[in-house]
C-alpha cells in the first residue's frame, strides 16, 4: 500500500515537473516569432478496481499541446497579405509623391521660366541675349523632362529588383514548407503526437509567404498545401513548385512574373493572378501608378514638342529663313512581341499632337487584311484593312519585313517621350519670332479700312508669295481686286457663313470677314475708299523688330494643347493632384487595413500568445503541486517507517 | 480577454511610433511655414497651387511687358512732342515766306531754315529707342528709317507694327511706321518741305508760283501736324490704358498671393496648438507604457 501511495506521489511530482517545464519553455518563447504557447493536458490515471470500489493511481500527462486557431491564423494571413500589398504600393507611389513634393524640381517652374524668356523675346525680338535666355531656358526644360523622367526608370528598375527578389523569398518559402511537411509528418508517423515546433515554424512560414503574395492553404493530414493565384500549387505535400521572373514579351525592359511549376517552360502570371503581398503591391504600382505617370508627362512633351515646332515652323528665323524644328521630333515607341514569327519592323510618328492619349496600344495581325488596334486604357479596338494606321493621333506604318498571322506589337505613344525631348535648334538666330508675311494699308488711304490678324499656316509655308500682294477696294463694284488669279479664295463673315471664290473669280469686300488665300489669312475691317488699298508683303532679309510669330509662341503657355482641352501646366497640375489622390487613398486604406491586421494578430495572440503573469501563476501552481506531491511521498514514507518501527 | 505579453508591448510601442510620426509631421510643418508637405497632403490644393502661381508668374511677366511697351511708347511720345514742335515752327517760317516784299537773298535765308527743319524733322523720323532699335522703321528697326533725298525722304523700313501682349487678353503695338506718321494719306512732309525748299532758293520762282505753292504747303503742313497730333493722341491714350493695366495686375497679384497664401500656408496658431496637444498625448503614452510594462507577477515571487 506504501508504494502505491508513493507511486500516486512519484506520478503528481512528475507532472508537476513536466508543467514547470512547459511553463519555463513559454516564459524562454514568450518573444520567439511565430511561437504558440504550450499547455500541458493532464489527466487522472485508470483506476484499479479494489473491491470496495476504484482506487485512484495518481495522475499522468498525455500530451503537450500547442494552443492554435487555425481560423484565427488564417484571418491574419488573409489580412497579412492584404496589408502588405497596400503597404507597398504606398511606400512606392510615395517616392513620385515626394519627388512631386518639391516644388522648385517639378515641372511647373522650368515650364513658366521658359515661358517668361519667350515673352522677353517678344519684347525685343532682336536682341542676342534674349535670344540666348531662350535656348539656355528651353534647354533647361528639357533636361527637366529628362531628368523627372530618369528618376520614374529608376523606379522601374526598382520595381523589377525588388519582383525578383521577392519572388526568390516565395520559392524559399515554399521549399521549407515542403521539407516541413515531410518532417511533421515522419515525426507524426513516428510517434502520433504533434511536433510543435515544426508546426510553429511551418505557421511562421505561411504567415511570411502571405507577406509577399496572397496564398490560400488547404491541409491534407499532416500536410499544408499552398496555391496562389487561381489554384496554381506552390506546395503539394512535400513537392514544392516555383515561381520565376521572366522578360515581358511585349516589352523586353520590364521583368513579370511567371509561374514556373517544376521547371518547367514559365507561364506568365497576369495582374489578376498576382494579388496580394509585396509582389501584389509592386505590379499594381506599376500598372496604375508608375506607367500612367511616364505617360502622361511624356504626354506633355509629346505636345510642347509638337505644337512648339508647328508654331515654329510658320515663322522666320532672324535670317529671313523659315523656322526649322525648335525641339527634336519624339517618336512613339513600338516593341515587336518576342513570339512574333515576322521580321516586321514597325516605326510610328505623331499627326495630330492634341488628340494623342495617355494611353498604350497593342496592333495585332489577323492575316490578310485584318489589323486590329487595342487601346490598352479602355479595351476599344478598332479594326483597318491596310498599313499604314492612324490611331489617336499616331501613324503606324512598316519600315521593313513582312508580319505573319497572329504577330502582334505594343505601341507606347507617350511613355519615352519625356526621356526624348531635347532642343534642336543650335543658335540663336535660328529661333523664328517675325512672322512671314506683314500686312498693312497703304498710307496713301482715305477710307478707314483696316487689315488686321494676319496668320499663316503650313500650306503658305510650303509656297510663299514671292512678292506683295495688293488688294484694291473698288466702290463702283464693291470688290477687293488683285487676288492671285491661281488661288481660291475663301471668305469667312462674323456671323460665320463661309463663301469659296474659284481662282480669278470677283470677291466682294466684307467688312468684318477672314480672307483666305493660299494658306494666309486676315480680317478685313472699317470702311475703305474706292482705291485704298491693302498689301501683304512677304518679310525678307532680317527683320530684327519682327515679334508677331514670338508672340503666337509665348501664346501655347495658356492654350488648349494637351489632348486639346488643357494647358502643359494643367496637365502637370492633373499628374501632381492624380498621385496626390492616390498617395493619400493608399496612406487611409494602408492605415486602415494595418489596424485590421493588428486586431487580428492581437486576437490570435490573445488565444495562442505567452502572457508571463499566466506563467508566473502557472509556476507558483506546479511548485505547490510540487510540494503537495512530495508531502504526500514523505507521507508515504513515515507511514512505512512507522511499520518498520513496530517492535 | 486574455492579452499576451507581446500584445501590451508591441500595442504601446505601435501607439507611441504613431504619434511620433504626427509629431514629426507637425513639426515639419512648423519649420517649413507650410500646410502641404507633398501632394498627398492636399492634393487638390496642391495642383491649384501650380496653377496659381502659373498665373501669377504670367500674370508679374505681362507686368514687365507693359513697362517695356510704356518705355517705348513713352520715347515715341517724347519725339512727337519734338516733330509737332519742329513742324508749328516750320509752319510759322512758311507764314514769313509769302510777304511780296522779301528779296531773293532774303528767300535764301527762310530755304535755309526751312532745309535745316527738313534735315532735323529727318532726324527725328530716324529716333531710337532706348535699345538702340530705330523707333519708326516698322520690323526693321536695325536699318535707318529714312534717307534724304533731292525730293524730301525715303522710307526704308517696312509696314511692320510690333505688338506687345500686355495682359492676357489685351496686345498693342507700340511702334509706328514712319509713313503713318510722316506721310499719312498721301501727305507726305519731306517732299512739302523739300519743295517749298527749292521754289523759295530759285530766283526764277514767279511770286504767284510761289504764293500757291505756299497755300498748299500750308495746308499739307496742317494736315501733318493733325496726322502726329493724331498719333501722339492714340500714344496716349495707350499710356493711360498701361496704367489701367498696371493697377489691376497689381490688384490680380495680390489676390493671387492671398489665394496661395489661403491654400500652402500653414495656420500658426493651429499647428502650435496641435504639438502642444500631441506632446501631452506622447508623454501620457509613454508613461503608461512604462507603468504598464513595470506591472509583473514576478516581482512579487
Amino acid at each position: 500500500m506504501g508504494s502505491d501511495i508513493l507511486n500516486i506521489g512519484k506520478s503528481a511530482l512528475n507532472a508537476a515537473q513536466i508543467g514547470i517545464s512547459v511553463t519555463g519553455n513559454n516564459i524562454s518563447n514568450a518573444s520567439s516569432a511565430g511561437y504558440n504557447r504550450q499547455v500541458i493536458s493532464q489527466s487522472a490515471a485508470a483506476s484499479q478496481n479494489v473491491g470496495f470500489g476504484y482506487l485512484g493511481k495518481g495522475t499522468q500527462v498525455t500530451s503537450i499541446e500547442r494552443v492554435y486557431s487555425a481560423l484565427l491564423a488564417k484571418q491574419v494571413n488573409v489580412s497579412q497579405a492584404r496589408s502588405s500589398e497596400l503597404s507597398t504600393y504606398s511606400s512606392q507611389i510615395n517616392s513620385i509623391n515626394n519627388m512631386l513634393a518639391d516644388s522648385s524640381a517639378g515641372l511647373s517652374p522650368a515650364l513658366q521660366d521658359f515661358f517668361d524668356s519667350v515673352q522677353d523675346l517678344t519684347n525685343n525680338p532682336g536682341s542676342a541675349s534674349s535670344r540666348q535666355a531662350m535656348l539656355s531656358s528651353s534647354e533647361a526644360l528639357a533636361s527637366r523632362f529628362q531628368s523627372l523622367s530618369s528618376r520614374l526608370t529608376e523606379m522601374e528598375n526598382s520595381v523589377n529588383s525588388q519582383l525578383r527578389s521577392s519572388t526568390s523569398l516565395v520559392n524559399s518559402y515554399a521549399q521549407q514548407i515542403a521539407s516541413l511537411n515531410d518532417s511533421i509528418n515522419n515525426a507524426m508517423g513516428a510517434t502520433g503526437k504533434t511536433p510543435n515546433d515544426l508546426m510553429d515554424q511551418r505557421d511562421l512560414l505561411v504567415s511570411k509567404m502571405s507577406s509577399q503574395i496572397k496564398t490560400t492553404i488547404v491541409q491534407s493530414g499532416n500536410s499544408y498545401n499552398v496555391f496562389v493565384g487561381n489554384g496554381l500549387p506552390l506546395v503539394v505535400d512535400k513537392e514544392s513548385y516555383s515561381l520565376s521572373v521572366v522578360n515581358s514579351p511585349t516589352d523586353s525592359t520590364r521583368l513579370e512574373v511567371a509561374y514556373s511549376g517544376k521547371g518547367g517552360t514559365p507561364i506568365i502570371l497576369g495582374e489578376n493572378s498576382v494579388t496580394g503581398g509585396t509582389l501584389g503591391g509592386l505590379i499594381q504600382f506599376r500598372n496604375h501608378s508608375l506607367d500612367t505617370t511616364k505617360n502622361q508627362l511624356g504626354q506633355i512633351a509629346v505636345s510642347l514638342t509638337e505644337t512648339f515646332n508647328a508654331q515654329q515652323k510658320l515663322g522666320l528665323d532672324l535670317n529671313g529663313n523659315a523656322g526649322v524644328n525648335y525641339f527634336n521630333t519624339i517618336s512613339p515607341t513600338i516593341k515587336s512581341n518576342g513570339n512574333n514569327t515576322g521580321n516586321a519592323v514597325l516605326t510610328g510618328s505623331f499627326t495630330d499632337a492634341s488628340a494623342v492619349t495617355t494611353s498604350d496600344y497593342t496592333l495585332t495581325y489577323n492575316g490578310g487584311t485584318n489589323y486590329s488596334v487595342k487601346r490598352l486604357s479602355d479595351g476599344t479596338t478598332t479594326n483597318y484593312t491596310s498599313m499604314p494606321i492612324t490611331i489617336d493621333g499616331v501613324s503606324i506604318s512598316v519600315s521593313s519585313g513582312t508580319m505573319s498571322s497572329g504577330d502582334n506589337f505594343l505601341i507606347q505613344p507617350t511613355a519615352d517621350a519625356a526621356r526624348q525631348i531635347s532642343v534642336s535648334i543650335t543658335g540663336t538666330d535660328q529661333i523664328a519670332a517675325a512672322s512671314p508675311l506683314i500686312a498693312a494699308k497703304s498710307s496713301s488711304n482715305t477710307g478707314s479700312g483696316a487689315i488686321s490678324n494676319l496668320t499663316v499656316n503650313s500650306a503658305y509655308m510650303g509656297s510663299p508669295f514671292s512678292s506683295a500682294l495688293t488688294l484694291t477696294y473698288d466702290s463702283g463694284t464693291g470688290n477687293l481686286n488683285g487676288f492671285p488669279a491661281t488661288e481660291a479664295v475663301t471668305v469667312k463673315t462674323s456671323s460665320g457663313t463661309t463663301t469659296t471664290y474659284a481662282a480669278g473669280a470677283a470677291v466682294p469686300y466684307t467688312a468684318g470677314a477672314t480672307y483666305t488665300v493660299a494658306g494666309a489669312s486676315f480680317t478685313m475691317g472699317g470702311t475703305p475708299n474706292n482705291g485704298d488699298s491693302f498689301t501683304l508683303t512677304p518679310s525678307t532679309g532680317s527683320s530684327s523688330g519682327n515679334n508677331t510669330n514670338a508672340l503666337l509662341l509665348a501664346k501655347l503657355q495658356t492654350a488648349s494643347t494637351v489632348s486639346g482641352n488643357k494647358s502643359y501646366e494643367a496637365a502637370f497640375a492633373q499628374i501632381v493632384s492624380a498621385v496626390g489622390n492616390k498617395t493619400s487613398e493608399l496612406q487611409v486604406t494602408g492605415a486602415a487595413e494595418a489596424t485590421l491586421l493588428e486586431q487580428a494578430q492581437a486576437e490570435m495572440e490573445s488565444n495562442s500568445g505567452v502572457n508571463l503573469d499566466e506563467e508566473a501563476a502557472n509556476l507558483l501552481r506546479y511548485q505547490q503541486s510540487y510540494q503537495a506531491a512530495a508531502k504526500v511521498m514523505q507521507i508515504a514514507s513515515q507511514m512505512f517507517d512507522t511499520l518498520i518501527n513496530i517492535r | 480577454m486574455r492579452i499576451s505579453t507581446n500584445t501590451i508591448y508591441q500595442t504601446g510601442i505601435n501607439k507611441i511610433s504613431a504619434l511620433q510620426s504626427e509629431q514629426y509631421k507637425l513639426q515639419q510643418q512648423v519649420s517649413s511655414g507650410k500646410r502641404i508637405l507633398t501632394p498627398a497632403d492636399d492634393p487638390v490644393g496642391a495642383a491649384r497651387a501650380l496653377t496659381i502661381s502659373q498665373a501669377q508668374s504670367i500674370n508679374s511677366q505681362y507686368a514687365d511687358n507693359r513697362a517695356m511697351a510704356s518705355f517705348n511708347l513713352n520715347s515715341i511720345e517724347s519725339t512727337l512732342t519734338s516733330v509737332t514742335d519742329l513742324m508749328v515752327s516750320a509752319k510759322s517760317t512758311l507764314v514769313g515766306a509769302g510777304n511780296a516784299v522779301l528779296s531773293s537773298e532774303e528767300k535764301n535765308y527762310i530755304a535755309t531754315q526751312l532745309s535745316n527743319d527738313l534735315q532735323e524733322l529727318i532726324g527725328l523720323a530716324n529716333s531710337k529707342d532706348g535699345n538702340g532699335n530705330y523707333l519708326f522703321g516698322g520690323f526693321k528697326n536695325t536699318t535707318q528709317p529714312y534717307t534724304a533725298t533731292t525730293t524730301g525722304a525715303t522710307y526704308n523700313g517696312d509696314n511692320g507694327q510690333m505688338d506687345m501682349q500686355v495682359s492676357d487678353t489685351r496686345r498693342m503695338s507700340t511702334t509706328e511706321n514712319g509713313p503713318d506718321v510722316f506721310q499719312a494719306e498721301g501727305n507726305d512732309v519731306f517732299a512739302t518741305l523739300s519743295n517749298i525748299v527749292d521754289l523759295l532758293s530759285n530766283p526764277a520762282t514767279t511770286s504767284a508760283a510761289l504764293n500757291t505753292a505756299l497755300a498748299s504747303a500750308n495746308t499739307s503742313l496742317d494736315k501733318g501736324l493733325d496726322n502726329v497730333l493724331t498719333v501722339r493722341a492714340s500714344t496716349g491714350s495707350k499710356l493711360k490704358e498701361i496704367d489701367a493695366l498696371d493697377n489691376n495686375g497689381d490688384d490680380r497679384n495680390l489676390q493671387y498671393k492671398a489665394e496661395l497664401s489661403d491654400i500652402q500656408d500653414l495656420d500658426y496658431a493651429q499647428a502650435l496648438s496641435d504639438i502642444t496637444k500631441q506632446k501631452t498625448i506622447l508623454e501620457a503614452a509613454q508613461q503608461s507604457y512604462v507603468q504598464l510594462s513595470g506591472l509583473t507577477l514576478f516581482k512579487y515571487i
